[in-house]
């Protein structure tokens, strides 16, 4: 395998050294291009006390590339699928080589605390969350309270 | 003549000869752009040939405004070739202009980069190893070639943007090929870039057809149908799909799209067979004739309704017209019994519609057998030494030409029916329901007669290719719509 880049060291070192609070970033210990992500609800959204564990993937050219990122735990939420793919527009299209993994992370934090049915990805989710918002924050919880708990 | 087949923009030595023998036109002195619905001006052209053409464009742009050839590249893009409309914006407010093309960042101040430290492979260089854009923003060179490489490898040219976010300035061409060192990634920009220019640029098509490189270009953007010169492929010049008159490129792509999710249960209810309404024989249709002479009881009948062909050969011929069901609306005091019986006749008249469509499709395709069985019975005559010549049978070819043709056409007057008949408020309704019937009629009878041709037919059947073609215009002229803005209407 090539070395790694300098901006790769660079970005992990800084992610080591002054953590984004209320995310956890860690390389994987046989594959440094490949990141174990936890994540915290925010404060006052339905996710709130719930623990989510996302998988974050440097491709080879990187940073001309977005990172591959995916929820694994389950979550209730109009822009991230069953499979845990996240419909982010940093991502895809918007991606700069001049955005980092940490702004990345930002991004998926603050699309927790902002979901969007306006640009869904899971179709039913986003159809409720736009008819009748109680309900689907109520799901929400129930999801976040089931599968993101750390007693789970 | 076939206008829509001919180019009449190269050819000068024979626009000449025309000119000098005198041509139709000049004895009847008609305008074909006022008598022909189906005119249409174009030429077709190679891809040098194009390049020139968007060369030309850009050197005048860049003169007129003194801006470089690539920046005048970015704006024609951005403007879809519209150069007399950049001008005039680029006057009344320059600035204005340049960031709406993204061309200059609409933050205004420049960001000045002060650091020598590039922010994407974050290793310092030296000053003389940075570029940036005109929004300000800066990186190595390296970068930047990497960013081009990775963008042309997805496919993106002309749209590629600055590397920092949120900036959405793009790159002029000049940059990127200045920075792109191999020749393959070269000619990949060079390749998508080409393809973008022709698709913003309105006069230009790429010819639909298989590995061809030929683009059409014409300055009238209407539904009007090109033909390749060097593929043949025809098609609408305005949406690209295959030539659709009288119907419209909304009303078509409606249609097809109907259809494509529709037709299993039509391929269904319509099977390839029918019996004889007469002495109830299974019969299979082999020609593309609608007019059935049953083979076992001789009884003359439409193969589209099977009712008795003598009342189509008559004075109004009515098979092409749906006719509503008038008991419909009291048949039933119950209103889900309504819903059913509804959904049941919207059903039908869909169906009613597409068998229409459907059945002139096939017939095209049988059409064109029935020519090769001609083929070889005139072969076998002309070899026979019965009386006849070569150049006896050819008016023949030319008639199943204008059969086909007229059939085309009458195949893309089902779609328009079917949607006209859906919006009460359409009171020509009736007008073209009478002129397809009258078309209908028409080519059925022509088409009866090319089967059945024999050299003494000749008058006959000119005639009736001369009323067949007379009828397709009549309808075309009153239905096709000839200048875009009808189109969205």
């Amino acid at each position: 395998m090539a070395a790694l880049p300098r901006r790769i060291i660079k970005e992990t070192q800084r992610l080591m050294q002054e953590p984004v609070p209320g995310i956890s970033a860690v390389p994987d210990e046989s594959n440094a291009r490949y990141f174990h992500v936890i994540v915290t609800g925010p404060e006052d959204s339905p996710f709130e006390g719930g623990l989510f564990k996302l998988e974050l993937f440097l491709p080879e050219d990187y940073p001309m590339s977005a990172p591959k990122v995916r929820f694994i735990t389950k979550i209730y939420h109009p822009n991230i699928d069953r499979l845990g793919r996240i419909c982010l527009d940093i991502l895809k299209d918007k991606w700069s080589p001049a955005l980092q993994i940490r702004t990345v992370l930002l991004s998926i934090q603050a699309l927790l605390s902002a979901p969007n049915p306006d640009d869904p990805l899971a179709n039913d989710v986003a159809e409720l969350w736009k008819v009748n918002e109680a309900e689907a924050i109520r799901n929400a919880k129930e999801w976040t309270q089931r599968y993101a708990m750390e007693d789970n | 003549m076939e206008s829509d087949d001919m180019d009449y923009s190269d050819d000068d030595d024979l626009d000449d000869a025309m000119d000098y023998y005198g041509n139709e036109d000049d004895i009847d002195n008609v305008d074909p752009k006022k008598t022909d619905p189906e005119f249409f001006m174009y030429e077709c052209l190679t891809v040098d040939e194009v390049e020139k053409v968007l060369n030309e464009s850009v050197e005048k742009l860049s003169n007129s405004l003194k801006i470089t050839p690539s920046l005048a590249k970015v704006l024609l893009n951005e403007h879809r070739w519209n150069s007399n409309d950049i001008i005039d914006r680029y006057r009344d407010n320059a600035s204005n202009l340049l960031v709406s093309s993204r061309i200059k960042s609409g933050n205004g101040k420049k960001v000045a980069h002060v650091t020598l430290l590039c922010p994407v492979c974050i290793q310092s260089h030296t000053f003389d190893k940075f570029q940036n854009l005109s929004c300000g923003h800066s990186f190595c060179k390296n970068c930047w070639s990497m960013h081009f490489e990775i963008q042309v490898s997805q496919g993106i040219s002309t749209q590629i943007r600055c590397m920092a976010a949120g900036c959405d300035v793009l790159v002029p061409e000049d940059l990127v090929l200045s920075l792109i060192s191999r020749p393959q990634v070269r000619d990949k920009y060079n390749q998508f870039s080409f393809q973008d220019y022709v698709k913003s640029h309105p006069e230009l098509r790429f010819c639909p057809g298989t590995n061809c490189q030929v683009i059409i270009r014409s300055q009238d953007l209407s539904s009007k149908k090109a033909s390749c010169k060097t593929c043949q492929t025809s098609f609408c010049f305005q949406c690209g799909n295959d030539y659709h008159a009288p119907t419209n490129c909304v009303t078509i792509k409606k249609w097809l799209t109907k259809c494509a999710d529709d037709s299993e249960t039509a391929n269904y209810i319509s099977a390839n067979t029918k019996d004889c309404p007469k002495c109830n024989i299974c019969i299979e249709k082999n020609g593309g004739c609608n007019h059935m002479q049953c083979m076992n009881c001789k009884h003359d009948f439409c193969w589209m309704c099977l009712h008795d062909w003598k009342s189509h050969g008559s004075e109004y011929y009515e098979c092409s017209r749906y006719k509503e069901n008038p008991n419909i609306a009291n048949e039933s005091a119950h209103a889900q019994n309504l819903i059913h019986l509804q959904a049941r006749e919207a059903l039908k008249k869909y169906l009613h519609y597409y068998e229409r469509w459907e059945n002139h499709s096939k017939s095209l395709q049988l059409e064109q057998q029935t020519l090769e069985r001609l083929k070889n019975r005139i072969n076998e005559k002309v070899m026979k030494g019965l009386n006849s010549t070569w150049i006896d049978w050819q008016y023949l070819f030319t008639a199943a030409t204008l059969l086909a043709k007229c059939r085309y056409t009458l195949q893309y007057t089902y779609p328009f029916a079917y949607y006209a008949s859906m919006d009460p408020t359409s009171s020509r309704k009736d007008l073209f329901e009478y002129q397809q019937a009258q078309l209908e009629a028409e080519i059925e009878n022509l088409s009866w007669k090319i089967e059945r041709a024999e050299t003494t037919d000749r008058g006959e059947i000119e005639n009736q290719m001369d009323i067949c073609e007379k009828r397709r215009l009549t309808l075309l002229k009153d239905f096709f719509p000839t200048t875009t803005s009808d189109m969205n209407s």
